[in-house]
Formats: C-alpha cells, structure tokens, sequence
C-alpha cells in the first residue's frame, strides 16, 4: 500500500511538472494551448538521444529538453500572434508538425533507455541509504525547485504582466506591455517545463515513445482542476502547489484503480472507468461539505 | 454524518490493509499495453498453456490481469503494481510493457517473459537473440514475421503483381522494424515497395485509399493501428481489384488471404516458457524464441470478388481455406 502510494507521488511529481506548464498556459495566460501532447515527447526524444548518443550528463539533459519545448511553444505562439491563426488551432498545429519531427529526432518510434545511465539510475545509487525513497525524494527536489521557481517570477512585474494578459488583454496594453511578447513568454515557458516533464519521465520510464504524449493535455488539465477543487486559493504559492497536489491524486487514483479494482468485480478493461469514478469521489466530498456548511448557514437564522 | 464518513474511511483503510497481506500461492502477472484480439489471444493462450501444464487457476497459481489501455504511464503503474504485489513472474505482451516491466524489475531477479514483441533485441529487452547468458532474468518470444515470405507468396499469386502496398502506422516500432526489412527484401524479389502511413486508426482508410491504382496486392503486417481498421483497408483493395494479404491468420474473414501465425499459438508458446522458467531454468538460459508454425489462410469468397483464383501451388501451401463463408481445414 505504502509503495503504491510513493510511486504514485513519484509520477504525480514527474507529470506535475507538465501540468504546471498546463497550468501557465490555461490559467495563467488564459490560452487554451493543444501543443503540450507533442512537446512532452519532444522533451523525451531530445534528451533520450542525447543520452544514448553523447556522453552529457541526464541532469543537462533536462535544461536541453526544456530549450527545445520552449522553441516548440514558440511556433504555436507565432503561428498565433504573427499569422493571425486562433489560439486552439495554432497549438494543434504544432501538435501534428511535433510529430513527424519527433520521429526524426528519435529516429525510430520508440528508443530504449534500459541501458542508459538515467537520472533516476543514478540517484538510485547515489542517495541508496534512502532506498525505495530515493527516487521521490528526487522528484521532490527537483520540482520544489521548479515550483519555487516558477512562484518566484510569477511575482515579478514580468509574471505579473503576464498574469495581467490573461485577466485582460485590453488593460494590459493600455500599460504599454506587448501582449504578444507575453503570449510568445508564457507559451515558451510553458512547453519548456512540459518538454522538461517529458525529459524526465522517459529517463524514469526507461523508453521514449512517440505515442508517450498523448493524453498530456487531458491529465495536465485534470491535475490543475483536481488541484484547484481542493485548494482554493487565488495566491500563486498555493495554486502551483494544488496543481502538483491534483497531480499526484490522479496518478493515486489510477494506481489504487490497478490495485484495487478487480475486488470490486471490475475487469482490466474498466481500469479509465474506475480512474474517473475515484476522482469524482475526491472531488465531490469536499463539495458536498462546502454545500453542507452553506446549508447550515442558510438555516441558522 | 461525520461519524459516518470518518467510519468509511476507516473501513477503508482497514479493508485495503487486509487486502494487501496476499495469499502465498504462485503469482503471476500478465500486463498488456492495449486490448486487442491479438493481444488478447496471447494472453488466454499464455493461461491455458499453464493451465494444461498444471497450474491450475485460483489454486496453483493467482493471475494479476492488467492492461495499460493505450497509456504509457499506465504501463509503468502496472509494473510498480505487480512489484508492489510481490508476482513471482511476469509476462509482458507488447514493446513498452515489456519495457517497462524491465525498468521497474530491473535488480528484483523477478523473470520477465515477453511476448508479441517483434525486436526483442532493438527494443534493449535482451542483449543478444541468439545467446541469452547477458539477459539477466529476462527472456521471451518474438513474433517476428518471416516479411520476404510473405512477399514471395504475393508473388507467387500472379505474375503481375510487382508494386506491393504498404500501410503502417510509423509510430509503432514494430511495423517500421518489418516496413523496412520488406523494403529491403523486395528488390531481391522483383517487388517494390510502396507505403502509405497512418498514424490513427481513423486515418488508415484514407491511407489505404491512396494505393488505389498504384499498387498490385496490399500488404499489412502485425501494426496494431491498422489492424484494429482493418475493413477499411479491406475495402480499399476491393475496390482497386487487388489481393489483401493479412499477416494475422485469425483475420482471414478480413483479407484475401492471410499468412503468419495465430497469436493464440504463440501465447500456448508463452505459457510454454513461463512454465519452463517456473520449473527451475533460468531465464538466460532460454534463448528468444521465435513463434514458428507459419500458416497460409486463404479466401475464396473474396478472391472470387476481385476475380482471382488461387494457383494450385498456393492452394497447396494453405492450412485453411475460407469458401462459402465456412473454413474448411487441412
């Protein structure tokens, strides 16, 4: 039960990342961006390569993976704010072109790291005291770090023009910030981390796959609403650790679904059923105390 | 109320508590990365194999079912599920599962079985397919497709048959493994190669439609997109009048004709190794295994409706012929 519950923080952290790129572009800068499914493997064909090929270390990978998302983000952010194309069909056309470009990064379909020498191997071994716990605590580290980060410029005026461009493009302008330059900001940023999340989930994973994308939007999406639900909170402090909170509640609900599924007389098959029953739960008990106490209030005079 | 709740919870816990100390019997955990009717066949082949070995289900042996549904960090949950579990063996059907059972295994000396994976060796599942003594606790079967006989018998059918379609999704490894070496096989055989891609199932009908009138036979081998659309392609090729050849057998109502060999066999084959390996011998000891028992399915009915007849030299070489919409078998 234990492990269940560590290795689902594990990858809750590991695709938190992502959703915290999720959570720039659709909260933050209000641009509902599709390229996310293409640049997480774009993160995770680049640093794979760049594994098995060359001798940098897994940790330089990860800043590497993170340049070629942020670049990524930038052709959704031109074709948006240079071209004129709307903001959903922009990043899905970056999505369709990612693609193809991955396989000719990667240069097949699916590249192995089982033999590589992954970041998580190497903390493995380096942190070994800490035993099955090494890897996690790894994941904490490192997103901590991003989190912090991340607060950090949100709460400079830079983050807050961005922040401005979301609420209100017209206001914003009218304090002379370029939106565009703030669209191009946040979309860079934003597929930097997810290519980063990308990064490290293959070296965690021991493959990259072309098809390992799909999907990133939706549980991006998942983690930063889950998150939301639970903590409500407009400071920014709060909101980014929400988004790794609903993270690593999606990743518990889909493990203890694996787990515990087939008691309840469910069959492998109903494994993406049980996953969105457990998160309904989770969402639906605090809501109904929230509308209890409404209640309560509402009958007390 | 709150007493309620709080007592659920407890419940709850306690119960998955209780359900986490797991029987002593053999476990074994079968993982596969999507449901599919070959996937699908290798398991049940794997299970009754060991049945028949005798292990019998819920009292020698419990087995833990999982599918990754298409979603790769799934295939990881599943991995750390069955470590969590304590399997005593694991059987990885497809490429990512297998691979990312290994990852999570890796140092356990749990043996991990794959199945359905057509390069083992690309794939980084095992060092080498011929001596299996680096492989540490892995081992398994490949169901590698014998491609140039398969472009042999395309033209053995007519001799004008020369430009063979191919359609592939270059997303599955597997099938860009297999596209190539057919590219590479048919110069020698007088053939060419023509390819057409799809990276969805809903895109393989316009993929198999833009071969019509370019190509003499279609040509589609074990890709798990295109054979979950496998009537568009089969639509496409009756309607440019050309023979379909199915490299999955258990699709033959689907396709002209169909060579290879049944998945279900090569779970029986699984389930062979995994009884071997729980019988004592070490997984690097036991070289890959390659599915053999190649079958040549043919069908009459839509021959007939592209105007072809089988040759008597082909019509030797099948195992079954599919006329009238019954199978007859050798």
């Amino acid at each position: 039960m234990v492990s269940i519950l560590v290795h689902a923080a594990e990858q809750g952290l590991a695709y938190g990342i992502a959703a915290l790129g999720v959570f720039l572009t659709y909260r933050v800068l209000k641009f509902p961006d599709l390229t996310v499914d293409g640049s997480f493997v774009t993160g995770a064909a680049v640093a794979s390569l760049l594994l098995i090929r060359t001798g940098i270390d897994p940790f330089s990978v990860l800043l590497i993976a993170f340049a070629a998302g942020a670049g990524a983000g930038l052709v959704t952010g031109l074709l948006n704010t240079k071209l004129g194309i709307t903001n959903l069909l922009a990043g899905v056309l970056t999505m369709i072109m990612l693609y193809s470009i991955n396989l000719r990064i990667m240069g097949r379909p699916n590249l192995s790291l089982l033999r590589a020498s992954t970041a998580t191997r190497i903390v493995s071994a380096a942190w070994s005291p800490l035993g099955s716990l090494a890897v996690l605590a790894f994941m904490l580290v490192l997103t901590l770090i991003i989190k912090f980060g991340l607060d950090y410029f949100l709460r400079t005026e830079l983050g807050f023009a961005l922040r401005a461009t979301g609420d209100s493009e017209r206001m914003i302008t009218a304090q002379g910030v370029n939106v565009n330059t703030m669209k191009l900001l946040g979309l860079a940023l934003s597929n930097g981390l997810v290519a980063l999340s990308g990064a490290l989930v293959a070296q965690y994973s021991g493959f990259a796959d072309v098809g390992m994308g799909i999907g990133t939007i939706v549980t991006g999406l998942a983690a930063v609403i889950i998150g939301g639900t639970l903590i409500r909170s407009n400071r920014v402090g709060w909101m980014t650790s929400s988004v790794l909170v609903g993270s690593m509640i999606y990743r518990a609900a889909v493990s203890l679904a694996l787990r515990y599924g087939y008691v309840i007389g469910f069959e492998a098959s109903d494994l993406k059923l049980i996953t969105s029953l457990l998160v309904i739960v989770a969402l639906v008990v605090p809501y109904l105390r929230e509308r209890r106490s409404k209640k309560v209030l509402a009958c007390s005079h | 109320m709150k007493r309620l709740s709080v007592g659920l919870i407890v419940g709850l816990i306690v119960g998955m508590l209780a359900l986490s100390v797991g029987a002593s019997t053999l476990k074994i955990g079968i993982c596969k990365i999507v449901e599919h009717p070959a996937l699908d066949a290798v398991e049940q082949g794997t299970i009754d194999a060991l049945t028949a070995a005798g292990y019998e289900r819920d009292v020698d042996v419990e087995y833990l079912l999982a599918s990754a549904q298409g979603d790769f960090a799934v295939a990881i949950s599943i991995a750390q599920n069955f470590l969590a579990q304590g399997v005593d063996l694991v059987v990885a059907i497809a490429t990512p599962t297998a691979q990312a059972a290994l990852e999570v295994f890796r140092g356990s000396g749990i043996p991990i079985i794959y199945a359905a994976v057509t390069d083992p060796v690309g794939a980084e599942l095992i060092l080498s397919a011929i001596d299996p003594s680096g492989n540490e606790n892995v081992t398994g079967v490949s169901d590698m497709i014998p491609v140039a006989a398969h472009l042999r018998l395309l033209k053995d059918l007519s001799p004008d048959i020369t430009r063979i379609g191919m359609i592939y999704n270059p997303g599955e490894a597997n099938s860009v493994t297999l596209t190539n070496m057919a590219i590479a096989a048919a110069p020698g055989l007088g053939l060419t190669i023509v390819t057409a891609t799809a990276d969805t199932t809903a895109n393989v009908q316009m993929a198999a439609q833009s071969l019509i009138g370019r190509v003499d036979a279609m040509y589609v081998t074990t890709d798990n997109t295109v054979v979950s659309a496998i009537d568009s392609v089969l639509a496409a090729s009756l309607e440019a009048g050309v023979p379909f050849l199915m490299a999955d057998p258990t699709s033959i109502a689907h396709a002209t004709l169909a060579a290879g060999f049944n998945y279900y066999d090569h779970g029986l084959t699984t389930g062979a190794l995994v009884s071997q390996v729980l019988g004592g011998t070490s997984p690097n000891e036991i070289p890959m295994a390659l599915q053999e028992r190649a079958e040549v399915y043919l069908n009459l009915d839509l021959a007939a409706s592209i105007g072809l007849e089988f040759s008597q030299a082909v019509i030797d070489q099948a195992t079954s012929i599919l006329y009238g919409g019954t199978a007859f078998n050798k």
